[in-house]
């Protein structure tokens, strides 16, 4: 195996405890991150891409907990816990270990320092009663240890970085003189001014126009480049992932179900969700007039399906799905048992060999996708 | 540019507002039934001192002349005559409207330096038990009339405990030969704050809890913007979260029941100065509609009126300078 990975989850777990039940919009979900790269978190509305990516960061408010599982970046606990009890559906007691950053820790050694995030929503990011200027300068004089002239003409070189025009004027207006395009950009210099290892970007160009979204994506993978900072980019966008990202985590309600390098996952794909999701991308080159929409929708994640949690709507589905929970393996088919830097292609399906849980000689499922009566997992399971 | 044009032209803007003001107290005055030569005069008055008394003040001309030349005078600075003080009303209303300032704006200081930091404690601390005793008191705040308050601080403080002297206000930098019991300025200063607390608290506290609750919701809403979340994420301390970036985008409504609190506060302060009668310009009012004293009722109102302006223009103007997406009326 090659380095250390920069950022490593394993078994990361977050719950929300609402008054409908406990909402376990992360359950288990592990993956790394090494320097410099772009590594995607794809799925579906709901799946739990953002709450894994704020979980990171320890920006998860009430009723949102992290009740279970270790990050570490660059060596520090983020989290951490010695030993996890509670009664089902209440918050857990947790007991911190020893290692893991406090909250004043985590706020002066890793927050904007190490580990920046890009928002989703230019529009709402920006505070609408400070200037432009005076904001992306308190982040870097908060970050980067420098006095207020020096962060000053660091931010206004940061602007003229991410091309907005004219910076030195522009530092002085407000978000509201800014278009949506222009804020995001000015949200990417905030990041990068602070010169953090990592920066997560929850779905940045989901706001934005087409034309816009490629100009900042352009935009994204020249200055990654520059600074070799890694990034986790969070987004539902196959489209965006192909285009920048190096490895890729899919996940769907709550897990990682498929996790490889960009190329594997689009050639040799090897999870039927992933198959369904780039089956749903509109493509050109495609002749019939029809969109490919995976059919059904996401089972709720307070009572995910038994099994498989993708079997009420995989076209591959069968009994066996219903019953087995898949675990997150590494695929070997011969080929390559990982890419040049070994990061291995898992997958989460019983459909593979690496697990021999009787899948051949199970009968097929009826359900959403092959187009039979609705499997009623879900249903039953929903008031 | 543009802060200063746009207070000049909020300025400009009020003196239809104040000609409206004047209009409809002028008729409405003169349509109080009865009028203060029968009162001057006691119930039988002969025909012709009346006619005398009524050339003497011009109330024997036809109302649409003496509007106008009301309406003329006010231009110039004459509010008119006092029929029953016998003294300019401009005179008159210099002389009252100090303490009745010193009792509003204390009482909006005191509302202020409570309300601000009770409502972002409780925002802050949302659903937790500081949040439920604030918003209890709130309630209760604005569901009390103030001189109910007033009457049981008087009951408490000055009846039964004896602490605090129970009527009449000046100013503070009052001459201390006026002022009984007092040999030095300071006891002057001493003395008038005594005198200043219940008034103040029970004219302050309907402002308070108003100022409390709407600092609270806008508050609450405001901690759970994506610019507060993306300071935390920058490594922002809460402090800086709390009174920086979420403190101030959340101060417009608070300005804007400030201001209208204003009204409220010149309207309780009628209420107040009767409970612990003060000489300030709310017993004036009472006083000149009491005496029918058409000119002091006309003055006063108008004043208030005039006073009502200012605070809304102080809020339309500080609502410019906290948000800068207000635009200046320019095109």
């Amino acid at each position: 195996m090659s380095e250390e990975p920069l950022l490593k989850v394993e078994n990361l777990k977050t719950q929300f405890f609402t008054e409908d039940g406990t909402v376990r919009a992360v359950d288990g979900i592990s993956f790394e991150v090494y320097e410099g790269e772009l590594v995607g978190l794809v799925g579906e509305s709901g799946a739990g891409k953002s709450v894994a990516a704020l979980s990171v960061m320890r920006l998860i408010d009430s009723p949102g907990v992290i009740v279970d599982g270790e990050v570490t970046f660059k060596g520090k606990t983020l989290v951490g816990y010695e030993e996890t009890t509670g009664e089902p559906g209440e918050p857990p007691e947790l007991v911190e270990r020893e290692e893991m950053l406090t909250e004043e820790e985590m706020r002066t050694q890793i927050r904007g320092r190490e580990i920046a995030i890009i928002f989703q929503d230019p529009m709402e990011s920006l505070n609408p009663v400070f200037t432009v200027g005076s904001q992306l300068r308190e982040f870097i004089e908060l970050n980067r240890d420098l006095s207020g002239t020096e962060a000053r003409a660091e931010a206004v070189q940061m602007l003229r970085e991410v091309g907005i025009p004219e910076p030195e004027k522009r530092y002085e207006q407000y978000p509201h003189q800014f278009s949506g395009g222009m804020r995001q950009r000015v949200l990417i210099a905030m990041a990068l001014a602070c010169e953090p290892s990592l920066i997560i970007a929850d779905e940045p160009t989901t706001a934005l126009d087409v034309t816009v979204e490629g100009q900042i994506l352009d935009l994204v993978e020249e200055l990654q480049r520059k600074y070799d900072t890694a990034f986790v980019w969070v987004t539902h966008d196959m489209g965006v992932v192909a285009e920048i990202c190096d490895r890729v985590n899919v996940m769907y309600l709550g897990e990682v179900i498929e996790q490889a390098n960009v190329e594997e996952l689009f050639y040799d794909t090897k999870h039927p969700y992933t198959e369904a999701l780039l089956a749903s991308m509109p493509r050109p080159d495609r002749t019939t007039g029809e969109l490919n929409p995976i059919r059904g929708v996401m089972p709720e994640a307070i009572n995910p399906p038994s099994g498989c949690r993708f079997h009420s709507r995989c076209p591959d589905a069968r009994e066996v799905c219903r019953r087995v929970h898949p675990d997150l393996r590494a695929i070997e088919n011969g080929d390559h048992d990982g890419d040049e830097n070994g990061r291995v292609h898992r997958a989460a399906c019983v459909k593979h060999d690496a697990f021999d849980v009787g899948y051949p000689e199970s009968e097929p499922l009826e359900n959403e996708a092959t187009g039979g009566f609705e499997v009623g997992l879900t249903q039953e399971g929903s008031r | 540019m543009g802060l200063l044009r746009y207070t000049v032209w909020r300025c400009l803007q009020a003196i239809p507002v104040l000609v409206g003001i004047l209009t409809i107290t002028f008729f409405l005055t003169n349509a109080i039934p009865g009028d203060p030569v029968s009162i001057m005069l006691g119930p039988t008055p002969s025909a012709e001192m009346v006619e005398q008394i009524q050339a003497r003040y011009g109330l024997d001309r036809p109302l649409h002349e003496r509007y106008f030349s009301y309406l003329a005078g006010v231009a110039q600075g004459d509010l008119g005559h006092s029929i029953y003080y016998d003294v300019p009303v401009l005179t008159k209303i210099i002389e009252r409207l100090p303490v009745t300032a010193y009792l509003v704006f204390s009482a909006f200081g005191f509302a202020l330096l409570t309300a601000i930091p009770l409502g972002v404690i409780s925002a802050k601390r949302r659903n937790e038990p500081v949040d439920h005793v604030s918003r209890i008191v709130a309630l209760i705040g604005v569901s009390t009339p103030s001189f109910w308050i007033g009457l049981l601080l008087i009951i408490v403080f000055s009846f039964q405990l004896g602490l605090l002297p129970a009527t009449g206000l000046f100013l503070p930098w009052a001459d201390p030969a006026n002022v009984r019991g007092a040999a030095t300025q300071f006891d002057v200063v001493v003395e008038s704050f005594k005198r200043l607390l219940m008034p103040m608290v029970a004219l302050g506290t309907l402002q308070m809890a108003s100022i409390t609750r709407i600092e609270r919701s806008s508050m609450v809403d405001s901690l759970q913007n994506e610019y507060v979340k993306l300071a935390r994420a920058y490594g922002v301390d809460e402090r800086g979260v709390i009174w920086k970036h979420a403190f101030k985008p959340a101060q417009l409504p608070v300005i804007t029941i400030v201001g209208l609190g204003l009204s409220t506060a010149l309207g309780g302060a009628v209420l107040i100065e009767t409970v612990f009668e003060i000489n300030g310009m709310g017993r004036l009012i009472i006083q000149a509609i009491n005496n029918q004293d058409y000119p002091l009722v006309m003055g006063t109102t108008f004043m208030l009126g005039a006073l009502y302006l200012v605070g809304v223009i102080i809020t339309d103007i500080s609502y410019a300078y906290i948000d800068p997406r207000v635009s200046y009326g320019e095109k």
